[in-house]
């Protein structure tokens, strides 16, 4: 038996979904183990709970426009009026809801069990409870880190980053295909091109490498890039697709003699994928091409190119998927370059590191620059867009080459870092200090 | 008093839910294979009907139970609906009536018994309302309790609105003979309304009587776990 007392806990609750807004980003975990880890490990009813960012709107005692907009039918008409259907019936449930969530986080909240303690019909209770389902402020464990799945997670961002990028991603995808033609040894395109594929993309029509989304209830396939766009009907939600694998890795791990293979193919041949995975033998291109971009000295061995058109597009390429699809983008960067499962970003990533490092920075941030200037006119939502444009802005200037692009998140842990350093500097000072006096 | 009645007659409301808001009680008691599964819950009968299988889905799947229920569980709730949806085009009648409510059921580990008045012809009144302040008041701890309340209230409501409905087919059907008009509300309606007048009659106070204080009052009880199961063998025994 639960015990619920009548009065909210807005002062235990309320700094949490602003700093887990803040330091918990639902990439993190998943990578390297950030500071915040370990608070989630704590047993007890926690004091910290994840909360995506795109859900750091949520206050207990508001109701925010975007919620407005997704339930109108506690707020609009004349049906806003009656007793059953105001906005503080709405405040009631959406509160009860998440409360109880957040009073056992790691047990998924059931609607059933939500309905049953929660005075009030069915059918808008339900809705409420998908509301905040989908936007992850309940049942919402951050990703634990299996690349494979990020799609699912992704599908969550998609929806909410959906309206307000979508231009962004249009321009990226369409910059992205000129970007990979112009390299016709591109080893990343060239054997995503070469894999034989029987799927063809209702959006674009383009035969689908890699993975595609497949849409039972409208039975749709989409090419990722074509998902990614949201170039898909009305209706469908994008949580409705499951990602398809084309191509089926044997997912074993790769040996060091294997790597070793690989790397000495890529010294010898190049962009020539065929002939290092001939050189590796037993592995396809493709599981050459992601395995080389996994390994963290890759960049080393791409060599710069001397396309100047090349070079601001990757940077305009690598901004816009930050900017435009801030989640992913800050998922990967983590440990950079890690996953190759996100198309779009294996290739951002491989034309950054071919324009080589200054060049990229000098691109991100003229491209940033740019891209502040549009962005101060907006709302809100891209006011949070143009803080983390400018912390991007910063660590490039300071960055001593080696990261290829910085992202709001490499900013962040670098500031945190120097932040740490100033605070021991400041110790050890103070130790001195006190050492003298006591001396005396 | 025959004027109240006759009054009352002349002007039919269209059937509804007494209440603010037109939800509609559904109960649902399915078993299959051994499996039973009991619920009751408030349902909004504009709510599209692609809801209804949405909701078995759910719950189907919260509950961990055995798929089968998803269109026993559909069919059950949409039988209710069409019912309810069957009354809506009638008149019904509400005159001065004031109804007796009973509360009488068991959530889990807590025990209610009260009974209170409610006016039906107040078509704003609010059974949730009424189940959130009660457990506010008598702070009841268990979060379930007040959907039951509020659920157990619109029942009897329901009940009455669609004897009232019969009652006012009735009344037409018989209204050919005159006479016989003012005994039937008493006799038909299976609740009988308490007689204000009666009641306060000469006393210009509004305050019960003291003797009438223990009826009224609510008894809450928390159980322990062995009267809870003794009570449930007891249910089952009688429901079988």
């Amino acid at each position: 038996m639960s015990s619920h007392s009548q009065e909210q806990q807005p002062p235990l609750e309320v700094p949490s979904p602003n700093t887990a807004a803040i330091t918990t980003v639902p990439t993190k975990p998943d990578t390297t183990p950030p500071p915040s880890d370990p608070k989630k490990l704590l047993p007890e009813p926690p004091d910290y709970i994840t909360v995506p960012s795109y859900s750091s709107w949520f206050r207990w005692n508001e109701i925010q426009e975007c919620e407005v907009r997704h339930m109108p039918e506690f707020f609009e008409g004349k049906s806003s009026s009656s007793a059953s259907k105001n906005p503080n019936v709405y405040k009631y449930y959406r509160n009860a809801i998440v409360k109880k969530f957040r009073s056992d986080p790691s047990k998924k909240l059931t609607f059933t069990e939500v309905r049953r303690m929660l005075v009030g019909d069915a059918g808008s209770i339900r809705r409420v409870f998908d509301f905040l389902d989908t936007w992850g402020l309940i049942n919402y464990s951050p990703p634990s880190g299996k690349p494979p799945f990020k799609w699912e997670d992704k599908d969550k961002d998609k929806d909410s980053i959906k309206d307000k990028d979508k231009e962004k991603e249009k321009e990226m995808a369409e910059l992205t295909p000129p970007a990979v033609a112009t390299h016709q040894s591109s080893g990343v395109a060239g054997g995503l091109n070469s894999r034989k594929s029987n799927k063809l993309c209702s959006g674009c029509k383009a035969a689908c490498t890699i993975a595609c989304f497949v849409c039972d209830k409208h039975d749709l396939v989409l090419c990722a890039r074509c998902y990614v766009r949201g170039n898909y009907q009305v209706g469908v939600n994008s949580s409705e697709f499951r990602r398809v694998e084309i191509s089926e890795p044997a997912k074993s791990d790769w040996t060091e003699k294997e790597t070793l293979h690989l790397l000495e193919g890529i010294m010898h041949y190049r962009d020539d994928w065929k002939r290092v995975a001939e050189h590796v033998g037993g592995r396809t291109e493709k599981e050459c091409v992601a395995r080389f971009i996994k390994l963290p000295f890759w960049e080393q061995f791409a060599e710069p190119a001397d396309m100047g058109e090349e070079e601001s597009m990757s940077g305009k390429d690598q901004v816009d998927a930050e900017s435009g699809t801030e989640p992913p983008a800050k998922r990967m960067r983590l440990t950079p370059l890690a996953d190759a499962s996100n198309p779009i970003m294996a290739q951002v990533a491989f034309l950054s590191a071919l324009a080589g490092v200054e060049v990229s920075e000098a691109a991100a941030r003229a491209a940033v620059a740019a891209l502040y200037d549009m962005d101060h006119v907006r709302s809100r939502n891209s006011g949070q867009l143009q803080a983390h444009s400018m912390k991007v802005q910063d660590p490039a200037t300071e960055s001593s080459g080696g990261s290829i692009s910085c992202t709001p998140e490499e900013a962040r842990i670098e500031a945190e870092s120097q932040l740490k350093q100033e605070e021991d500097e400041f110790l050890k000072s103070t130790a001195n200090i006190i050492e003298i006096k006591v001396g005396y | 008093m025959k004027s109240q009645f006759t009054t009352a007659y002349r002007n039919p409301v269209k059937f509804r839910m007494p209440t603010a808001d037109n939800l509609v009680p559904i109960r649902l008691d399915i078993e299959i294979d051994g499996q039973r599964y009991k619920d009751a819950f408030t349902w909004n009968p504009s709510d599209p009907d692609s809801e209804v299988i949405v909701f078995a889905k759910r719950t189907v799947k919260d509950l961990k139970l055995p798929s089968g229920f998803i269109t026993q569980i559909a069919q059950s709730i949409q039988s209710q609906l069409t019912e309810f949806r069957s009354y809506e085009g009638q008149d019904m009648f509400v005159g001065e009536k004031i109804v007796p409510i009973k509360l009488d059921l068991r959530v889990n580990h807590t025990l209610i018994r009260d009974q209170f008045l409610w006016d039906l012809n107040n078509m704003e009144s609010d059974p949730e309302d009424f189940a959130k302040n009660f457990c506010a008041d008598i702070g009841i701890e268990d979060p379930e309790v007040g959907p039951a309340i509020a659920f157990a209230i619109r029942e009897q409501l329901y009940e009455i609105a669609v004897q009232n409905v019969t009652s006012a087919k009735e009344i037409k059907v018989n209204k050919k003979g005159r006479r016989g008009m003012e005994y039937i509300p008493v006799s038909k309606a299976g609740v009988t309304a308490v007689d204000l007048a009666k009641l306060f009659g000469s006393k210009s106070s509004v305050v019960r009587k003291r003797k009438d204080w223990d009826v009224f009052e609510p008894i809450v009880d928390i159980l322990s776990n062995e009267e809870v199961e003794a009570l449930e063998a007891r249910e089952d025994r009688i429901a079988r």
